[in-house]
């Protein structure tokens, strides 16, 4: 306690913290300018931080700035004028990049540093950051990059290890348990800061569910069991069926959406998501590859099951959607379009801050449904879970975006600032109002699942409840399926997705498809060296 | 100099395909030692060559752009093409011999793009050509607003393929947001969707690639109809041909040159088609729309399998190759039997 005090004086967050609740609030009522610094303390900072922009807005640029202001915790003031950071993120629209320019435009101002900004599409972030590495071009020092890249990144010796002064600011030990260690550390070493979380989970319309016309005629159809939100993929088929050709507040009425589009190895978590409940068993944290030889597993009776559920339904959803990406759905369920849809945690965020959302009061969530039974790899049978009870696997699917120092940044004489950058969009205030607000981010530390803060920032408590258990119990699962973090994972999720979308658009079967896949995987396993991906995979899974 | 820097180029090459240990981490270094290589034996000429020297400086400059940006990186291409280099693999490049033309032979995602490829060149090159003709022939007949309506006819081309892919495809067309599909869900028509069935999609992606193209093909085909010797016209007019008669026997094979130089060129941009099909549906349905170069892409830039995408780019530069020649040996005789 006595050595925090003493370093108290050179740490702007304790100048600022206390400044900066009365300066949001006099933000919040409209004073221009600066005024926070006459301000007294008064309520937390990351309190008064959710007010900007408040209730059912959409943040502006100007609010980001003003955030990105408050939370400040640098303590490099001029330290590195004259130094360029270059930042490799993603630019999709009113997130990532985009929300990073204007959070960090006070750390800009504060530190001297200019920021480089390179925005880069989110299917191709991945490859672009590869043929760096492959080519030796590495021009970034500041990487925005998911945990599946950690084997092409920090495997290769890549990476910056994190300082210790960083992970006592960003105060690393909040975060969730998903992302503790391994995730973000390679040979014991940590690496990352997270910005995100990341896991499916199943957002659905609650308005449907209490609609008691759709009720009627679901007991009317010979529905089976009540007609209430689904918890077995079993039941969004059936739901899906059901719906087709009905109308509900003068909309088409659509169940499940799903994601088909190849798109740089996205959608392949949307199949995944559909997945998991049949071929993540709760006896081994394997679902993808067997850990022994990496033989893959995509082309088992599950994924099999799961590709032809989704081919069963996809003409019953909206036209088009064997040309949906993630967006496109994301979008479409903000829209009004679609009952149910695996997502990530993005949807919770934007129902109420999206502009394009009119569902707000509509939405539920809950973990990804489960199945009755479970294919057991080893014994090459259905495992029935037990009476009454489901086979549930949350997809921890990507497991967030993280910010990586490259050690490129080392060389050119401008890792510190680089770290300092990152704590700053990292940091535990900042991180608050971007899961809270639209950004790409989800959830990813305890300190997030604070009711008080969702309410503080004008979320319907109920809302916010189920919100934050589907992501909570998705994240704390005993039979989460975990992802590996081996070298060119996403090779192996474009390759799936590729045969996928054959496979939906009816130019092979299910098995067909899986069988290709699964020949591609072995392919892609013999590249990358088996025996070096046995070892990675068997370690990314705790084996 | 000059041994200095084919050396570093060969050590670089053979080192970039792990024949040999020595070498850059990056190719900057060599690429800096060639510019200086340039620079130096253009100094040489200049300063050494005298008028001839000064005359053969205007050319050097080029030649050397196009030994560095095209000579070498085929070249270059060609040996990474007999190897498997998988950007995310440990092992870098390893030669394989024909393995990647193996694979090719019983790539079903390969025959498929390719064989797109050709019905895309069969079906869209035709059309475009006939509509463009009859654009250009209209703009030629001195009608009121012509030049009006020559630039506004040259708007398309003008718009980048990605942003009309994403205008016409994803936002005019586009089943769930399209204003063509819900304009007819409000008039009583079902919702249309453009791009989930093959043909369809397949069509909808040439009748937007055509809305980019056929203004190219008609500022071409409409010089060449102004260069047209008036005086042939008259006599005929005189003569008593009749319209269709004049077109047919008389601008027709008249323009068959700049038709074959404007067919041709089309041929060449549809095969390389990728960035519409990349923008609407990314080679869907089922790979009905796709493309040898955007699976190209797929391969080499998303899947990092950066060995086999240089093979079948080889392939299919040598596909293009011989299918223009071709072309051009039929269009020579076509040419000479009409015209002479």
């Amino acid at each position: 306690m006595i050595h925090r005090t003493r370093r108290q004086p050179v740490n702007r967050r304790a100048v600022l913290k206390a400044a900066a609740g009365a300066a949001a609030g006099f933000y919040a009522w409209g004073v221009p300018g600066k005024s926070y610094k006459r301000a007294r303390a008064q309520d937390s900072a990351i309190s008064q931080i959710l007010a900007i922009p408040g209730a059912g807005l959409q943040p502006s640029e100007a609010d980001m700035e003003k955030v990105g202001e408050l939370c400040l915790r640098s303590t490099k003031k001029g330290a590195f004028a004259g130094q360029t950071v270059t930042f490799i993120g993603v630019n999709n629209v009113g997130a990532h990049n985009n929300i990073f320019r204007p959070l960090s435009r006070a750390w800009e101002e504060y530190t001297g540093a200019t920021i480089q900004w390179i925005d880069v599409p989110q299917a191709e972030i991945f490859p672009k950051v590869q043929q760096g590495i492959a080519t030796g071009e590495i021009e970034f020092d500041l990487v925005e990059g998911g945990a599946p890249w950690e084997g092409d990144l920090l495997g290769r010796g890549l990476g910056s290890a994190m300082p210790d002064w960083v992970k006592e600011q960003i105060e690393i030990d909040d975060y969730v348990r998903l992302l503790q260690a391994p995730v973000g550390t390679w040979d014991g070493v940590t690496y990352r800061i997270s910005i995100d979380g990341d896991c499916h989970n199943f957002n659905y319309r609650n308005d449907y569910y209490t609609n008691a016309d759709l009720a009627a005629e679901w007991a009317a159809a010979g529905g089976e069991g009540e007609w209430a939100p689904p918890t077995t993929w079993a039941q969004v088929q059936e739901h899906t069926k059901f719906l087709n050709g009905k109308q509900v507040d003068g909309m088409d009425a659509y169940g499940f959406l799903d994601v088909v589009k190849p798109g740089g190895g996205f959608s392949w978590y949307f199949y995944a998501s559909r997945a998991t409940a049949y071929a993540k068993h709760p006896d081994s944290p394997a679902w993808l590859f067997n850990p022994e030889d990496m033989t893959p597993y995509i082309n088992n009776p599950a994924f099999a099951r799961a590709l032809q559920e989704m081919i069963d339904v996809i003409k019953l959803e909206p036209p088009d959607q064997t040309n949906a990406d993630l967006l496109t759905t994301f979008y479409q369920f903000l829209g009004g379009t679609g009952a149910m849809c695996a997502h990530w945690g993005d949807v919770g965020s934007n129902v109420y801050t999206n502009d394009s959302s009119i569902v707000q009061d509509k939405v539920s969530f809950s973990i990804l449904p489960g199945s009755a039974d479970v294919y057991n790899n080893t014994s090459g049978a259905w495992d029935t879970v037990g009476e009454g009870q489901l086979n549930f696997a949350p997809n921890e699917a990507y497991i967030g975006w993280g910010l990586y120092v490259m050690q490129k940044a080392e060389e050119r004489g401008v890792s510190e600032a680089a770290w300092d950058l990152a704590a700053h969009l990292g940091g535990k205030d900042i991180s608050t109002w971007t899961v809270i607000y639209p950004s790409g981010f989800q959830p990813y530390r305890n300190s997030h699942f604070e009711l008080e803060y969702w309410t503080n920032a004008n979320y319907p408590a109920e809302y916010a409840e189920s919100y934050l258990a589907s992501q909570s119990d998705s994240y704390n699962h005993p039979n989460g399926a975990i992802e590996p973090r081996i070298p060119g994972i996403f090779d192996y999720y474009i390759a799936a997705e590729e045969e996928m979308s054959r496979a939906v658009s009816g130019q092979k079967s299910a098995q067909e498809a899986l069988d290709a896949a699964a020949a591609k995987w072995e392919e892609i396993t013999d590249r990358n060296g088996r025996e070096e991906q046995i070892k990675l995979y068997r370690g990314s899974l705790g084996m | 100099m000059t041994v200095v820097a084919l050396l570093a180029v060969l050590i670089q090459a053979l080192h970039t395909v792990g024949a040999i240990g020595p070498g850059f981490d990056s190719w900057r270094p060599v690429a800096i030692i060639v510019v200086l290589w340039f620079i130096a034996i253009d100094v040489m000429v200049y300063v050494d060559g005298g008028v001839k020297g000064q005359r053969l400086l205007f050319l050097l400059p080029a030649l050397q752009i196009t030994l560095a940006l095209i000579i070498f990186p085929t070249l270059f291409g060609l040996i990474v093409a007999f190897t498997q280099w998988d950007l995310g693999g440990v092992s870098g490049p390893v030669f394989n011999g024909l393995d990647n033309f193996r694979k090719m032979a019983s790539d079903g995602f390969f025959w498929n793009a390719l064989g797109n490829n050709f019905k895309y060149v069969l079906v869209a090159v035709p059309l475009q050509y006939v509509i463009a003709f009859g654009v250009a022939l209209l703009l030629n007949q001195g009608i009121r607003g012509q030049k009006f309506f020559r630039v506004a006819f040259l708007v398309p081309f003008m718009i980048s393929p990605v942003a009309v892919g994403w205008m016409v495809g994803r936002s005019i067309l586009d089943a769930n947001r399209g204003v063509v599909p819900k304009g007819l869900d409000r008039i009583g028509l079902d919702r249309i969707s453009f791009f989930d069935q093959p043909v369809p999609a397949f069509l909808g992606i040439i009748a937007m690639d055509s809305w980019v193209a056929v203004p190219f093909i008609m500022v071409l085909l409409l010089a060449g109809l102004q260069a047209l010797p008036t005086e042939v016209f008259e006599a005929a007019q005189i003569d008593g041909a009749s319209p269709w008669k004049r077109f047919w026997n008389i601008t027709f094979p008249l323009m068959l040159p700049v038709s074959v130089t404007a067919i041709v060129l089309r041929v060449i941009f549809e095969f390389k088609l990728v960035d519409i099909v990349r923008v609407v549906t990314a080679g869907g349905p089922g790979g009905a729309t796709d493309t040898l170069s955007l699976y190209i892409y797929r391969e080499g830039v998303e899947s990092s399998n950066v060995g086999y995408a240089t093979a079948m780019a080889m392939v299919f530069l040598i596909v293009v190759l011989v299918s223009v020649t071709l072309l051009l040996i039929f269009a020579a005789r076509k040419v000479r039997d009409v015209v002479y």
